[in-house]
């Protein structure tokens, strides 16, 4: 044994690495982060799949300053929003959809109590100086974006305190006082000068409009809509708006257990029923249609009814009297017809007729708003205006732009915030290369198939290069995701509720919150998961030493696709190879 | 979200395995998981060509190429080599083909498997002779075309369980394992790197040319294997102690068997008898496995 010579064994010393398989490749993938439906409903066009992947990684700080990056006001979205985003996630097709509200308020609350101060990208001065009217969600959002855009800014308020309608308007236990204005202060952090107790009348309009280089008007709609009911005398019966302002300047009237009547159904009539029945009023509210079909949030309207609100749906007002020192409120009944499933129905009177009577101390009517002055509204068209998605740019004889509640599709705060943005962009592009790039500059920015736009992308951010192509739910690998509940919103006990104006929906801590994110598909946002190096048979997928990145080395990629399929999120393309081949 | 798995590679790109090759997605996950102190016997088979051809090896660890039906003969002498050398550490892994481990190779697995010898078998099952030209084998299931059973003589035949073969050795253990649960797998071969004596592990890997399927979907087929009880997930110690490491939300073969070249002559009526026969395999694994 010991002297004996091995077999001869053929011995192989070179590795692979010569042959350059890449030339086989028929099929190219590549990295293409796209568009994630919630970003595209969101009328601020936050980028929620990158806000969602940050707070799952525990990056609070990043994640509330990816949201500001598009929207000033998460403490107060986060909590009135009627997130859009929520209703077009792509995880409802899974399970449920992500708590994308609850996680923003989260990030905004934990921002503000720890004090944080964003740092976010801004543009170097401009000589321009442009007036904003109405410190409402829309001013300020105009005055924050036209701050970051480099141009210096004032802002006037007629009000003693800023906020508007968000001030005013929406009862405490939605959003609280102290909350608002934190974030106010915030917002103010970004550059601009706010004078409070300013208001604007027509004559200091024009002076203003000649002194800066532009104004935006978002004095939103502060006029209660006529509508008289037969019996009543002009002014007499209260609008709901201004009885939620008068509430939340600080007054307290009594109702001791009687009734008040609230018409309409929106959230002003909802609000201000549940508010009466804060002050102890047993709270009637009447809305001609059918409960489906009213425009308040279904689940402020069911709060409102656990709390003891009573509704009355398909009645109307016939006519009022005077009784003792009482309202006698006659009531039609209606009926609905033409009623497609998803849509608001018609109604007419009720065949027999019937109606009834009811006894109340104090009516409220919440059936619209409408500009406090005319010459607020947005001008009928003519050439030199320019009617944007949520704005209206005049140009002459100065260049105003109205936003807000007086020029959006939709009357809401996140539309408010989309409506100041909107404005500040286009302002920019007005000034910085004419009146003819302001479409296509617009265009250039939008959230997949827009309308919302942002700014990360008009400063070109580096998600600036993502596709607008909006990822649609089977184009999730769902086999990389497990079922999970949602969150569920911690709330005060109905009994709590109604005892009094405090927050009703409760803080949620850190762990339920990353938990929440965690189940977000990052849909097209690359997450660092990592499937594609590990599934490549190849090992052409490579990681970058000094970055998490990952790029595809052509050399040796034959272009199965494998990583593109296995990327759970869309964040991958595969096409046709075309350019000519590297090597062969 | 990353999976906990070892970061370093022992393999080099510029193998030429063809595109979407799910062994050779196999070998990275094993090799991975097994490291750098690894003797590997090949027999005959597709990944004697992957490998590279003479001078290259793509491979990072000692390979030795061996005759078809040797696998377990050979794997045997490499371990008592290593003995004699007193080097307990280094693992021994025999690599092969379905047709290497089913058919040919039946024999000396067999003979080794009984002398309970240290070392690791490896089948990757592509479910027929990819190398030579999707000739079928014992592995290959049930309805399947291949080269062999062209036209209406698909094969008739149900695919042979070579797990329950070696379970009756009293194999110390065996597991099936799939490229598309890569944790699942990391973990069993963590679990048979650590047992001494006889090893198995059965691993799905596609093959996108035999199987006729886009290779990109070469991962997710497999997973769908899976996921329709084709190839369940389990593990067997001792040849006795049954373990399913996976339960199924109830998906139809159906859907597996539509994606697939192979099998786009079956009607419906197939279909649904091979439904039937997954259905009667689940039942008795979870029977074996003390869940009926
Ligand atoms: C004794 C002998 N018969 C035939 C061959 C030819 N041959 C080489 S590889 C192979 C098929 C191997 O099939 P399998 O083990 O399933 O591996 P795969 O190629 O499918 O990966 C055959 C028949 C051979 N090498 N030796
Ligand atoms: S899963 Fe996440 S990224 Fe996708 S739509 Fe929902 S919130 Fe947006
Ligand atoms: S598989 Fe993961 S790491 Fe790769 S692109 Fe998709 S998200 Fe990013
Ligand atoms: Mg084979």
């Amino acid at each position: 044994m010991k002297n004996s010579t091995p077999p001869f064994v053929a011995h192989s010393f070179r590795t692979t690495e010569g042959n350059k398989t890449g030339s086989w490749r028929f099929l190219r993938p590549r990295y293409d982060e796209k568009t994630a439906p919630c970003a595209a409903a969101c009328p601020a066009g936050e980028d929620i799949a990158r806000i969602e992947m940050l707070t799952s990684q525990g990056l609070f700080k990043e994640a509330w300053e990816t949201i500001l990056m598009e929207n000033p006001l998460p403490a107060v979205c986060g909590r009135v929003c009627l997130r859009p985003c929520e209703s077009r996630c792509n995880r409802r097709e899974f399970d449920e959809a992500i708590a994308i509200r609850a996680i923003e308020r989260f990030l905004a609350d934990t921002a503000s109590r720890d004090e944080l101060k964003p740092s976010l990208e801004r543009f170097a001065s401009r000589k321009q100086r442009i007036a904003v009217v109405g410190a409402g969600p829309s001013g300020l959002a105009a005055a924050f974006f036209l701050s970051r855009l480099g141009y210096g800014c004032d802002l006037f308020e007629s009000a003693p305190e800023p906020g508007g309608v968000l001030r005013y308007g929406i009862p405490s236990y939605r959003l609280p006082a102290a909350i608002l204005a934190a974030e106010i202060e915030q917002v103010a952090g970004s550059g601009f000068r706010l004078y409070c107790e300013k208001p604007v009348t027509k004559a200091l309009f024009e002076q203003i409009g000649n002194d800066y280089d532009a104004v935006f008007l978002g004095c939103g709609r502060s006029r209660s809509v006529g509508l008289l009911i037969e019996g009543e005398e002009p002014g007499e019966v209260e609008d709901g708006f201004e009885f939620l302002r008068r509430i939340n300047r600080g007054e307290s009237p009594a109702f001791s257990n009687a009734q008040v009547a609230i018409i309409g159904g929106g959230n002003t009539a909802v609000d201000a029923a549940r508010t009466v029945l804060r002050l102890g009023g047993k709270p009637v509210l009447i809305y001609r249609r059918r409960r489906e079909d009213m425009p308040a949030f279904e689940e402020e309207i069911s709060m409102a009814l656990e709390e003891g609100v009573r509704l009355l749906e398909l009645w109307t007002p016939l006519r009022m009297e005077r009784k003792e020192g009482r309202y006698l409120l006659t009531l039609q009944q209606m009926r609905a017809f033409d009623t497609a499933p998803g849509q608001k129905s018609r109604v007419e009177p009720a065949e027999p007729r019937s109606t009834m009577e009811l006894s109340v101390i104090h009516i409220l009517k919440a059936v619209g708003l409408e500009a406090a002055e005319e010459w607020q509204n947005p001008p009928e068209n003519s050439e030199k205006i320019l009617r944007l998605s949520d704005s209206v740019l005049v140009r002459s004889p100065s260049i105003v732009i109205h936003g807000g509640d007086l020029a959006s599709r939709i009357r809401s705060v996140s539309h408010a915030v989309a409506s100041g943005k909107e404005a500040a962009i286009a302002l920019d592009i007005l000034f910085q290369k004419g009146p003819d790039e302001v479409l296509p500059g617009l265009e250039s920015c939008r959230v997949g198939n827009g309308p919302a736009l942002s700014l990360e992308m008009y400063m070109r951010g580096p998600r600036c290069a993502r596709n607008p192509h909006v990822v649609v739910f089977d184009e999730i690998n769902r086999d990389h995701f497990q079922f999970a509940a949602r969150l569920v919103q911690p709330r005060l006990l109905a009994e709590e509720r109604s005892r009094g104006f405090a927050e009703i929906d409760l803080r949620i801590s850190a762990g339920l919150a990353m938990k929440e994110a965690e189940r977000c598909f990052n849909c097209g946002l690359c997450n660092q998961c990592d499937n594609c190096r590990l599934y490549c048979p190849d090992l052409a997928v490579v990681r970058q030493t000094d970055s998490s990145a990952r790029s595809i080395d052509y050399d040796y990629c034959k272009g199965c696709g494998i990583c593109v399929v296995e990327c759970p999120r869309n964040a991958m393309s595969l096409e046709k190879e075309s350019a000519p081949r590297a090597q062969r | 979200m990353q999976l906990e798995l070892p970061d370093r590679d022992y393999m080099f790109p510029g193998h030429v395995a063809c595109p979407g090759c799910g062994a050779a997605v196999a070998m990275r996950f094993l090799l991975k998981a097994l490291g750098e102190k690894t003797v590997m016997v090949i027999p005959a088979c597709c990944w004697s060509i992957i490998a590279g051809a003479y001078p290259q090896s793509t491979l990072k660890i000692p390979v030795l190429h061996t005759a078809f039906e040797t696998g377990g003969a050979v794997a045997s002498g490499v371990r008592a080599a290593l003995d004699m050398r007193g080097d307990t550490q280094t693992t021994v892994v025999a690599w092969a083909g379905d047709g290497g481990t089913f058919d040919i190779g039946f024999q000396a697995l067999s003979g080794a498997v009984e002398r309970n010898e240290d070392f690791i078998y490896v089948c990757y099952d592509n479910e027929a002779y990819m190398n030579t030209g999707i000739q079928r084998s014992s592995s290959t299931p049930y309805g399947a075309w291949t080269t062999t059973t062209p036209g209406r003589d698909w094969k008739k035949m149900r695919k042979k369980n070579i797990v329950e073969a070696l379970v009756a050795h009293r194999i110390p253990y065996a597991a099936t394992a799939s490229i598309a649960y890569p944790e699942d797998l990391f973990r069993k071969v963590a679990k048979a790197k650590a047992i001494k004596g006889a090893r198995f592990l059965h691993i799905f890997a596609s093959c996108p040319t035999g199987w006729r399927i886009p290779s990109e979907i070469s991962v997710k087929i497999a997973r769908m294997a899976v996921q329709t009880n084709i190839f369940p997930l389990y593990e067997v110690e001792d040849g006795l102690r049954y373990t399913i490491n996976f339960f199924p939300k109830g998906y139809l073969v159906k859907e597996y068997f539509r994606l697939q070249g192979r099998f786009k002559h079956l009607s419906e009526q197939d279909l649904d008898q091979i439904q039937t026969m997954v259905e009667e395999d689940w039942k008795l694994l979870r029977h074996k496995a003390g869940m009926s």
